[in-house]
């Protein structure tokens, strides 16, 4: 059986007032519009969300979202994985092509709510409680630990960080959905940026996001810019570093996109184009490496010759990443298979990757404890 | 942050969980003794309950071979070593002199975070109650062998010798000098010379206090908050001649305790009730001078400075002979009879309406 998007659609990510089901309508009904059907249409629904709860003290989104299709009583549910929500959706979805022809998955967040330590605090939920935020470790505390342990055994530089942040906001400059849209950052901005936890500056961290994204899964192929879902697998590993004996690489990454190859009947050097899970820009460097597209270390090799431009040999967030195209949690991980679709249809306008038929999506969930990998391919 | 390692597989779990999930056999907790930094980040963006930045995240691999993260409030750079004795284990037992609300929150708070408690009251029958309500209270968050444990650790007497093997003595009697000079005598006479001995005083002259002792360079104040076991803030003072070392130890001591030191000048009052008291004053004044009832004032004030509770509820919590006892004080030592505490309080003491205490103040409480 195959399993197809038949429909995209997003918000633009940054801060809003709207609520959550007025973003998530908005999602859902270019999606809906995409792939020409009507709500009552669908057979399924899946809610991405991370901080419902802690943030908008709102649980029970699938209930919620009902309210914006009036009438309406499919079986629907939520799914929580931290910064991986997005991605174990489409994963759910796949599987419940099993029971329904039609899934149509919503991703949903809104963080600009709640601010400074509190804000710093809900997100630190993905972490573990007592080995992780316990000590301190933020996000970017975290993630700070993975650029060390890099820089030490591979001797990448925070030169190598700003190179991929300085593409991924240009990149966003020609998405007029992404977060930094129309807003440039230069070299003298990231120079400027004050640390936050070393060696990680203000723009080595993505901007946290309001924003919704929406698909619609269906077994069935109905036209030609249906985009097929060639592999869909998921894996999970320990929450915290320390729980690790390499803190370099993700092990959860490498095991799904292991089996997300296998099931594509592919190889990394067959992909044209990947949205990685760029929360930090280290985490672009070590999901090249785990994700097969460079050996260990040698990431910055390629990022260094520009090869992770639009034009380049091997096109990394086009989008902008979550760096520059922004991070609504929930919404992250089916907002990166919304870009990959539009490549692969030749629809990405500025962006477009030249020729792109194969496309992988990669959502990370903590640091490296989910990892959803998706291969798409066009069909024509 | 042990490991713990199952003796049939091998598996090694981080979470101290009673069985492995293979074997179902119980498993065996590896304590590590050093680490070696792998890796630090210094970071600089606080988080809650992280406040004070920066401080400094450590990825740190054990002789042993695994990996932990540690928390630094000083700087580590990649190679240092690492030891597994923390603040938390230093200055293991604790002597807390006496009974009244801050002393109970304070043995409270204690005995949440580990420690051996001596509690002296002045009589055993207002102690083993005040026992029976501390114990209750931390009912409510703990299971039945942490309260046990809790109980456990828990002394009570009315005998200062019971504070001989006391790393740290903490006096919380009742705020008038020549009742805290005697506690602090007593329990000094008892103590052992390296102990460093605490007051909590809010407002009498460290110097004062220290007059009659025999090691005053082991003693400074930690001014605790009501509650102790929530309120984040220790306001911490030496005085004249207290040691540098001990000095040091009041801010470690406090901060192992989960709080953030503030260190302020043996001044009366120190920073907060200086500042506190005229606003609980000016408060009970506008109620004399009916600008409005109780209940408006403090909504006024809360709402309006974005306070957690208005001045008259919190002068029924602190209690009415408490503010007396202070406002008199910053009033004799400060020369300046605006300190004086209003007509309004002075005869609610006088009429027993402590506050929260004796059921009614400012507003009334159930018993």
């Amino acid at each position: 059986m195959g399993a197809f998007v038949i429909g995209m659609g997003k918000t633009r990510f940054g801060p809003t007032s709207k609520p959550m089901f007025e973003l998530a309508q908005e999602a859902a009904l270019d999606a809906l519009r995409d792939a020409s059907l009507q709500p009552d249409e669908v057979d399924a629904i899946i809610v991405a969300n991370f901080l419902g709860g802690p943030n908008e003290g709102q649980l029970h989104l699938n209930s919620v979202l009902a309210g914006i299709f009036p009438g309406v009583h499919v079986p629907s549910w939520r799914t929580e994985a931290a910064c991986a929500s997005g991605g174990v959706a489409v994963h759910q979805a796949v599987l419940a092509l099993a029971r329904y022809r039609r899934v149509l998955v919503i991703g949903v967040e809104r963080l600009s709510g709640v601010v400074g330590t509190q804000l710093a605090r809900n997100i630190g939920m993905a972490g573990d409680a007592i080995l992780d935020v316990a000590e301190g470790v933020s996000f970017p505390a975290a993630y700070a630990l993975v650029a060390q342990s890099h820089m030490m055994r591979f001797g990448t530089t925070t030169r190598d960080l700003e190179l991929v942040s300085l593409k991924n906001h240009a990149n966003a400059n020609l998405n007029p959905k992404a977060h930094f849209y129309l807003k440039k950052v230069t070299q003298g901005d990231i120079d400027q940026g004050p640390m936050v936890a070393s060696p990680l500056r203000l723009f080595d961290c993505c901007p946290i996001s309001d924003g919704a994204a929406a698909l619609v899964v269906s077994s069935e192929r109905s036209r030609d810019d249906d985009i097929e879902i060639r592999g869909s697998a998921l894996a999970s590993d320990v929450i915290s570093l320390s729980q690790r004996e390499d803190t370099t690489s993700f092990a959860a990454t490498k095991e799904a996109a292991g089996r997300a190859y296998a099931e594509a009947g592919i190889t990394p050097g067959e992909v044209d184009l990947a949205e990685v899970h760029d929360c930090f820009t280290i985490a672009e460097i070590v999901a090249m490496e785990d994700l097969g597209l460079c050996r260990p270390g040698e990431a910055v090799d390629a990022i260094r010759a520009g090869d992770s431009g639009i034009n380049g040999r091997l096109p990394v967030n086009p989008s902008g990443g979550l760096k520059a195209g922004g991070h609504a949690i929930g919404a992250t991980g089916v907002s990166q298979i919304c870009e990959i679709v539009l490549q692969l249809r030749g629809a990405a306008g500025l962006r477009q990757v030249p020729g792109a038929r194969v496309g992988v999506a990669h959502s990370v969930g903590g640091v490296g404890g989910t990892s959803a990998v998706h291969v798409l391919g066009a069909v024509r | 942050m042990s490991l713990y390692k199952c003796p049939e597989c091998g598996r090694s779990y981080r979470y101290s969980v009673s069985v492995c999930s293979w074997c179902h056999i119980p498993l065996v907790e590896e304590a590590w003794e050093g680490a070696t930094a792998v890796a630090v980040s210094e970071v600089l963006v606080p988080m809650l309950g992280h406040e004070d930045v920066p401080y400094w995240c450590v990825l740190a691999r054990t002789h042993e071979g695994y990996n932990l993260i540690l928390k630094s409030d000083v700087a580590v750079s990649v190679g240092d070593a690492m030891s597994a004795v923390s603040d938390d284990t230093m200055l293991s037992e604790v002597g807390v002199i006496g009974s009244g609300v801050m002393g109970s929150s304070i043995v409270e708070l204690l005995l949440t975070r580990g420690h051996r408690v001596v509690w002296l009251g002045r009589t055993s029958a207002g102690l083993t109650r005040a026992k029976v309500r501390v114990l209750d209270r931390l009912g409510r968050t703990q299971d039945e062998v942490e309260l046990q444990s809790s109980a456990q650790r828990l002394t009570i007497s009315n005998d200062d010798a019971a504070l001989a093997a006391c790393d740290v003595v903490i006096e919380v009697v009742v705020e008038q000098l020549q009742a805290k000079k005697d506690a602090l005598r007593n329990a000094e006479a008892a103590m052992r010379s390296d102990a460093i001995l605490a007051t909590n005083t809010s407002g009498l002259s460290l110097d004062d206090l220290a007059a009659g002792l025999a090691r005053p360079e082991k003693f400074g104040a930690l001014h605790f908050f009501n509650p102790a076991t929530r309120m984040r803030l220790v306001e911490t003072a030496v005085c004249s001649r207290t040691s540098q070392q001990t000095s040091l130890e009041l801010d470690r001591f406090a901060r192992s305790l989960g709080k953030i030191p503030v260190r302020v000048a043996a001044t009366p009052a120190f920073a907060v009730n200086r500042a506190l008291m005229p606003l609980l004053n000016e408060a009970v004044r506008e109620l004399e001078e009916n600008v409005a009832d109780a209940a408006s004032i403090d909504e006024a004030v809360r709402l309006g400075l974005n306070h957690p509770m208005g001045p008259l509820a919190l002068a029924d919590l602190i209690g009415l002979d408490v503010l007396v006892e202070i406002m008199d004080n910053l009033a004799d030592r400060l020369s300046d009879e605006t300190y004086r505490p209003r007509p309004l309080i002075l005869r609610m003491v006088a009429a027993g309406e402590l506050g929260r205490k004796s059921g009614k103040g400012f507003y009334e409480y159930a018993k």
